[in-house]
């Protein structure tokens, strides 16, 4: 009887599951592995740092998606009915602020939200960890929702073209379930999910390059301090910096690697979870684009 | 074309307009807010016989308002602190200095900053153009790689040692496997540097190399932040896309060559993958290309923006002093707000001259492709 071991089932499973599902599998056993490593070698108040840090940041990528999706959508439709109304002034403004958002370097638009939430959580309104997070994504989300727009004016536009369109308006279905139901949700999903992960890997990457830059030093009342702790925010402690700092022993002293993942591990932790998230999003995207060819 | 130019010039005056008049507010509020906090503590400060640069004259004074007004203690709090930071900007204050740099938007910091903004138009400029290029090239010859039939290393390797084993082809299998999983941690390696953020590869590199150059930031530009493999992975998309329509087998029907092997007759150099301009004479990847590229041109708005947004996390979170972004950071800090919109000025302009000359350009293209030049 023929018997197979474990590790070619594994080697089964990597092989004939779709990208997107592999990379999934890859980031959740990533992570798994590296929580593990930092069971063994990393002390345990750094621990619940690395841990608070990235559970955080996953947070407010996921509703950074939630809040993009949202406004995308609602914007989408929004520039579809005064387009299609014929609406010129309505039409011309909405385009112009959009477009203008468009052309403002995201960084420099969060960094200005930034500066807002710190007056608020200054003037103690906005009190609550959560709420912190949840107006740090509500800001990453404006400068990114215009990609779901896009996308969905996009997808009207596709459909609207088909006979498809035409032929249900006709059945007498109402236009706004064709293009919610119909178009949007029952045949742009795979679309909408690939976004979403895009605009995940987006947020991540902003926000933690906004949260370093806060630790830089903007100002004494912009701080990274006064948000909740995310990877960004943790890999701008200066021992994580030193952490990072030390790889460049390595270029020296080639030994002094296997000292890198026992004795530099906070810096390179926080390194490892961000680049490898980023590179799993990328994965996962670019599966759905091959699997639901997008 | 011209609706798109006039919305173009109306978003620059609009948002100069209101630049302008963010600045006369901030002026005046920044005036009134010395003035008020001047007029709560003067009277105070000027108490004959009180010196606060004594603590025990501090604490007098605090126990002496308290008794004068016991029911409002945080008030009181509040007007020591007020008078407290009132003093220490006596002394800190960048603008009460004599001899200090000079402060605000004179016409010597202007040229300080317009050389500041040159060199950062040269390093955008630059990484643009590399990006654009090297965009195209990675989107290609994944496009390639796509049409060969082959998949990631990492498939090829599954693929090989779950395949049927052939007596006697053990050792050269081991070899070509070893081989695979060495292109496949290369590969690895490459897109961890490429998806890094800039901060983490400057730190990197920080203790070994000289990360101030302006070779170094051109670099970083370039490999870091996920630009390159997600514009490219963008262009790979357009020629994917091109490659299901029609024409492509009307194409292959009228004999244009559709071999995909490297450096094979008929096939696809690997050098006119690099060379520019890219010309693949008698193959249909000319047309597929032609068209993706001419798709893709707008997306370089887009590829703008973030490549800007790249630049800035560069000279920020990097602290390269004496360019423009860091001066941003500075002046931030020192709350020079006329200097701080006006280096975000620049930098929206640059972003804005970048949308008309790529949407001038997309659409002389346009006329070309639809035969109306």
């Amino acid at each position: 009887m023929k018997t197979r071991t474990k590790g070619q089932a594994v080697f089964r499973f990597a092989q004939r599951s779709e990208q997107h599902v592999r990379w999934v599998c890859f980031w959740i056993a990533g992570l798994g592995l590296l929580w593990l490593w930092d069971l063994f070698f990393l002390n345990s108040p750094a621990l619940s740092l690395v841990r608070t840090a990235l559970f955080n940041s996953l947070l407010a990528g996921l509703l950074v998606v939630f809040f993009s999706m949202t406004l995308g959508w609602g914007t989408g439709l929004l520039v579809y009915s005064l387009e299609k109304r014929k609406n010129t002034l309505p039409y011309i403004v909405v385009t112009f602020v959009f477009n203008l958002i468009r052309s403002l370097p995201q960084i420099v638009g969060i960094l200005l939200g930034y500066v807002l939430l710190t007056a608020l959580i200054v003037q103690d309104i906005l009190r609550s960890p959560f709420l912190q997070l949840v107006s740090m994504s509500f800001v990453v989300s404006l400068f990114v929702f215009l990609e779901v727009m896009d996308l969905i004016r996009e997808r009207i536009a596709h459909y609207k073209q088909l006979d498809f369109f035409d032929a249900m308006l006709c059945c007498g279905i109402k236009e706004s379930r064709i293009v919610n139901v119909e178009i949007l949700r029952k045949n742009s999903l795979a679309h909408l999910v690939h976004k979403g992960v895009a605009v995940f890997g987006m947020a991540l990457f902003l926000q933690c390059s906004i949260d370093f830059i806060l630790s830089v030093g903007l100002s004494t009342e912009v701080s990274s301090t006064n948000f909740p702790a995310t990877l960004g925010s943790m890999l701008a402690r200066m021992d994580s910096k030193q952490d990072i700092l030390a790889i460049s022993m390595v270029f020296s002293d080639p030994s002094y690697v296997t000292s890198l993942f026992t004795r530099h591990l906070q810096g390179l932790n926080i390194a490892f979870a961000l680049v490898f998230t980023l590179v799993c999003a990328y994965n996962i995207a670019n599966g759905l684009v091959r699997r639901y060819h997008l | 074309m011209q609706r798109k130019i006039t919305e173009h010039i109306g978003s620059l005056a609009f948002v100069a307009i209101v630049f302008a008049v963010l600045l006369v507010l901030l002026k005046q509020r920044e005036a009134a807010d010395r003035q008020a906090r001047v007029k709560a503590v003067a009277p105070y400060l000027s108490i004959p016989g009180c010196d606060f640069g004594n603590p025990r004259d501090r604490a007098l004074f605090n126990e002496t308002l308290n008794l004068f007004r016991p029911a409002s203690p945080r008030a009181n709090d509040t007007l020591i602190s007020a008078m407290e930071s009132y003093r220490q900007s006596q002394f800190t204050d960048p603008n009460l200095k004599t001899g200090a740099g000079e402060q605000g938007l004179t016409w010597h910091v202007l040229g300080r900053l317009s050389l500041m903004y040159l060199q950062f138009v040269l390093v955008y400029g630059i990484v643009l153009a590399l990006t654009f290029y090297g965009a195209q090239s990675l989107g290609i010859y994944r496009f390639v790689r796509m049409k060969q039939g082959r998949g990631s290393y990492l498939e090829e390797f599954l693929h090989l040692v779950s395949g049927p084993k052939v007596r006697g082809r053990t050792p050269s299998r081991i070899m070509e496997a070893s081989f695979l999983l060495l292109k496949t941690f290369l590969k690895g390696a490459a897109y961890a540097i490429l998806f890094s953020p800039a901060y983490v590869i400057g730190y990197s590199f920080k203790a070994s190399f000289e990360t101030d150059s302006l070779l170094f930031m051109i670099l970083l530009g370039v490999v870091s932040n996920g630009l390159l493999v997600n514009y490219a992975n963008k262009f790979y998309t357009l020629l994917a896309t091109e490659n299901r329509k029609g024409y492509v087998e009307t194409a292959l029907v009228k004999n244009l060559s559709g071999e995909f092997f490297w450096n094979a007759p008929g096939g696809i150099a690997y050098r006119s993958i690099l060379s520019l301009p890219r010309h693949f004479p008698g193959h249909v990847l000319q047309h597929i290309y032609l068209n993706a590229r001419h798709q893709y041109f707008p997306t370089l708005k887009e590829q703008a923006s973030f490549l800007i947004t790249g630049l800035i996390i560069i000279e920020m979170a990097l602290n390269i002093q004496g360019h423009l972004c860091y001066e941003l950071l500075q002046n931030i800090l020192y709350r020079q707000y006329d200097v701080v919109l006006t280096i975000l000025f620049g930098i929206f302009l640059l972003v804005k001259v970048t949308d008309i000359l790529v949407d001038v350009r997309h659409h002389r293209e346009g006329l070309r492709y639809e035969n109306k030049n």
